[in-house]
């Protein structure tokens, strides 16, 4: 037999056994002490101080994590121009992503949380306070009166800059479905039967189910889970995928009705397809979810202060509304809603109030287990 | 032994298969070529010839950071793994006992385990250990990775080469480091380039296991691809996926081809299959 | 010549060479060996309060995997993985075939041109078959343009995830199969057509037994990644597809249940382990016959 190294493999004999059990015992030992190190811990207090606010000024280039293409090129393009700096781009695709990072010690000057994970950064002092006052457009959005000057997620406003709100919805082809209802039932639509996507992401989908049978949004109930457990299971026969890839399922054909999120929406009609009157979008009766991310400032960033400089430059009105051409989602910069009115004014399902903030379809910080039971219902739904 | 030579009837069926085969695995390639000078931004119809979506990838900052983090990693994991690879595989070939061939079971391990495994298991290392994922752990994960296959392809060709020409060295008067460097070296170079280069290419192209262990540093291209798909792609990765199947293409086919300019009469193909002994 | 070592010049060469491999050995079990160690010992871990990863002596993550429902996907795992051995492994030998034994002097053109697109950018080609069957991709355009169908649902299917495992990987067993036929004396094939009268009773009766050993080093190339892939299920799959490799990734990323994935990776190199220890007893054995 001609002998191939590389496709076989020797027979293991007792001598060899032994020398490689001794050698993964040492191993053993030394996993124990060296590279474990970093696994022995505590559990955290909460509520830790809060470092103070850098003065704008530029300290350095932008380490900038923030989820892929969801800031206009140009305006990153000016900025770098303007200060001289770069700005160097991580992406994340998961909020659990991002904070994972974070958590392993990443050091990134910049970072946009979704609302609950602002609660949960700012709880275990991982977020250095930003102070308004060293923003020039601060009053664009911290303006007197505004909803953000002590929202939900940060109160008193201490280390958040609030960056875009969204509802999510369901969008969907005009031209294969007509029976549709405003409803979340929709998504266990017969006439579009194999051809439905729910968006892929946990809280998005348990929220809908919740919705659908009158639940909290957070709920972390076991009979409540185990109901939206089966609530969800029931539409996998009408379920395409879980996708959060929303626009480009829409435009190739593969979705006739896709719970998704009205930013996304927008783009899609408004500025991608070449017959707008083929697809809308619906904010079902039920209640929808509303989001919103804010631009946070990690304690361990680098260049605290060229992040600052950069939070003020995008709140400039010019910048805000090249972004929501962009990205068709609003930011709440007074001087440049007018522009997302006008924006949104075909589909009035895509506009989001600021007031719609203060209702109680957001998505809060829950702890450890209640996240670890939500997340072992969602798994358990993908998996069967 | 005979050389294969060419049978008598051709066997339509299985032509028949490799045609559809060819046609199947070069379909998406030419589709990508296609669309990414594509007017339209659309990855279902042709609007029209235009070169928008590399002019932008050539203004995009942060695919270029990307691009430059591929290109280091992959030149510093194809170094690393040489070295290494090339060590063990002279270790190994020489080194008889039992011990040599249970470590030699050991580096082989990474080939066969699923990549998702390798990835986590460097991602809780270094997180364990407190090392910040960076480039740098990328690159120590990509390394432990392709010694792997460097193993494989430096000991095809040790087998290929006699231990008596060693000897005779030897037998002159060189100390064994000197046979090695003089004798032993000089014949494995087309092997280390051939290598060399597909491991390059492996690790520039790899996701799973820079997914895991990448950090603040820019995202090697791969990784990126992968966020962009996951929410939507533009056609600019279209430009990209372009480039990087012309820049791998060349890359293998160099590592083909650079053996046989040292080795007449030797397939190509050698470095894979562990070269013919007949 | 004189022997001027005190050792004979054999056990000397063994000694250099032992620390040749010394470097390499450490380095494998620094990051290889060790890393694998700590996803056993994490795995019996749990999650602070603070969402990070810490060692505990809990079996609670083996007994959430011990459900149907994992039980379930692990099977669903095996048999996609199964499938794509065995579509790979009849793609592979008519292709290898005619390479080896009628390639003639485009024998290495032909590998390479296979080689190649393999290695490069397994992501993009795998979106771009994403973009191309889809519902009004070119794919579908072309069927509906040819009158020879309404349009087929390619993606979201067990199918469509099947195809882009063997997509990915069949070059890990045309390569092994090629290496063997390549080494083939094609006499003995000529003796067996002669004798069994038939392609297919050739094939069967002498090719397929003496290239045995690149089918079986194949199929463990081919069986052991797609087990683990979750590229696949994630871009072409539906909303019943999913795969183990998605499960474990589903705990590092958006789950953040770093002990259960790692108790889940466990579980699969068990069950890969086993099924390995088996197939290469059962492999062996058959060689030893021939």
């Amino acid at each position: 037999m001609i002998r191939r190294p590389g496709l076989e493999l020797p027979r293991p004999s007792r001598r060899g056994l032994l020398t490689g059990g001794l050698a993964l015992g040492a191993s053993l030992g030394a996993s124990l002490t060296l590279p474990g190190c970093a696994y022995i811990r505590d559990d955290v207090p909460i509520d830790k101080p809060l470092p103070p606010s850098a003065k704008a000024e530029i300290d350095g280039d932008l380490v900038y994590f923030n989820w892929a293409d969801y800031l206009a090129p140009s305006v990153v393009k000016g900025f770098q121009r303007e200060y001289g700096v770069k700005v160097i781009e991580s992406n994340y695709d998961s909020m659990e992503g991002m904070y994972a990072k974070l958590a392993a010690g990443n050091q990134y000057d910049i970072v946009f949380p979704i609302a609950k994970w602002v609660v949960k950064l700012r709880q275990e002092g991982k977020l250095r306070s930003i102070d308004p006052a060293e923003l020039e457009n601060a009053d664009q959005v911290f303006y007197s009166g505004s909803y953000f000057n002590d929202p939900w997620y940060d109160p008193g406003s201490k280390v958040s800059v609030p960056f875009t709100v969204y509802k999510t919805g369901i969008g969907w082809r005009t031209d294969k479905v007509s029976t549709m209802t405003n409803s979340w039932k929709d998504l266990w639509n017969d006439e579009a039967r194999g051809r439905i996507f729910t968006l892929d992401d946990q809280d998005e989908a348990l929220a809908m189910a919740a919705l659908l049978l009158d639940y909290d949004v957070n709920t972390a109930k076991r009979s409540e889970l185990d109901d939206i457990k089966d609530l969800l299971i029931s539409q996998k026969e009408y379920l395409r995928a879980y996708s959060s890839d929303d626009v480009n399922n829409m435009t190739s054909g593969d979705a006739w009705i896709h719970h998704m999120w009205s930013g996304d929406f927008l783009y899609l009609r408004e500025g991608l397809v070449d017959d707008p009157t083929k697809f809308d979008f619906q904010a079902p009766s039920e209640g929808v979810p509303i989001n919103s991310d804010a631009y946070a400032i990690p304690t361990n960033a680098r260049h605290p202060g060229t992040a600052m400089v950069f939070i003020d430059y995008l709140l400039r009105p010019e910048n805000a509304v090249k972004n929501m051409n962009y990205l068709y989602y609003p930011f709440p910069v007074k001087d440049a809603l007018p522009a997302f009115a006008d924006l949104a004014k075909d589909v009035p399902a895509c506009n989001v109030e600021i007031s719609d903030l203060e209702n109680e379809n957001v998505f809060r910080l829950l702890g450890t287990d209640e996240v670890q039971r939500r997340a072992a219902v969602w798994t358990e739904v993908k998996a069967s | 032994m005979a050389r294969a030579r060419k049978l008598e009837r051709k066997p339509v069926f299985a032509v028949a298969v490799t045609a559809v085969f060819f046609a199947w695995l070069y379909l998406p390639i030419l589709a990508v070529a296609l669309f990414s000078f594509n007017d339209k931004k659309s990855l279902s119809s042709f609007g029209g010839f235009s070169v928008r979506w590399y002019d932008d990838l050539f203004h995009n900052d942060a695919l270029l950071d990307s691009l430059a983090a591929s290109l280091k990693i992959a030149t510093a994991a194809t170094l690393g793994s040489l070295v290494l690879g090339t060590m063990l595989a002279l270790g190994l070939e020489r080194v008889t006992s039992r011990r040599g061939r249970v470590i030699g079971a050991v580096t082989l391990l990474p080939l066969v385990t699923p990549e998702i495994v390798t990835g986590v298991a460097a991602l809780l290392l270094f997180t364990g250990i407190g090392l910040k994922l960076s480039m740098t752990t990328v690159i120590l994960a990509e390394i432990t990775f392709s010694i792997a296959y460097v193993t494989v392809i430096v000991r095809g060709r040790l087998a290929g080469i006699a231990g008596e020409v060693e000897e005779a060295a030897r037998d002159l008067g060189c100390t064994p480091f000197q046979a090695v460097r003089l004798v032993t070296l000089p014949t494995l170079v087309p092997a280390l380039i051939g290598a060399g280069l597909l491991v390059f290419a492996l690790v520039f192209d790899d996701f799973v296991l820079a997914f895991f262990t990448t950090g603040v540093d820019p995202q090697p291209l791969p990784v990126r691809v992968y966020s962009s798909i996951r929410f939507g792609v533009s056609p600019a990765i279209n430009a990209i996926g372009t480039l990087m199947l012309v820049a791998s293409a060349l890359l293998i086919i160099a590592a083909l081809w650079v053996p046989r300019l040292f080795h007449r009469g030797s397939s190509s193909l050698d470095l894979i299959t562990g070269g013919d002994r007949r | 010549m004189t022997e001027t070592a005190t050792r004979p010049r054999s056990a000397q060469r063994t000694s250099l060479w032992g620390w040749l491999l010394a470097l390499p050995t450490a380095w494998m079990v620094a990051f290889f060996v060790s890393s694998m160690v700590i996803i056993v010992l994490l795995s019996f871990g749990r999650t602070t309060n603070d969402g990070y990863p810490a060692f505990a002596t809990s079996t609670a993550n083996y007994r959430a995997i011990w459900n149907e429902v994992y039980l379930e996907l692990f099977l669903r795992s095996l048999a996609y993985a199964v499938a794509t051995v065995v579509i790979s492994a009849l793609i592979a030998y008519p292709v290898a075939y005619v390479i080896a034994l009628h390639g003639g002097r485009y024998k290495n053109a032909l590998i390479a041109a296979i080689v190649v697109p393999f290695f490069a950018s397994y992501l993009v080609r795998m979106y771009a078959w994403k973009a191309l069957l889809s519902d009004d991709g070119l794919v579908n355009s072309a069927l509906r343009h040819s009158g020879l169908s309404d349009g087929i649902t390619f993606l979201n299917t067990p199918q469509a995830v099947i195809g882009g495992l063997v997509y990915g990987f069949v070059v890990f067993m045309i390569l092994p199969i090629y290496a063997s036929l390549e080494r083939l004396d094609t006499s003995v094939i000529e003796a067996g057509k002669d004798l069994y009268h038939g392609p297919v009773r050739t094939f069967f009766s002498v090719t397929l037994p003496a290239t045995r050993a690149g089918l079986y080093g194949g199929a463990l190339l081919v069986f052991l990644p797609a087990l683990g892939d979750f590229v696949s299920a994630q871009l072409l799959g539906g909303a019943s597809t999913y795969m183990m490799g998605n499960l474990v990734q589903q705990q590092f990323a958006e789950g953040q249940n770093w002990p259960l994935g790692s108790a889940l990776t466990v579980g699969m190199m068990a069950a890969l382990t086993v099924l390995m220890v088996v197939y290469l007893r059962a492999t062996s054995t058959r060689a030893q016959e021939s």
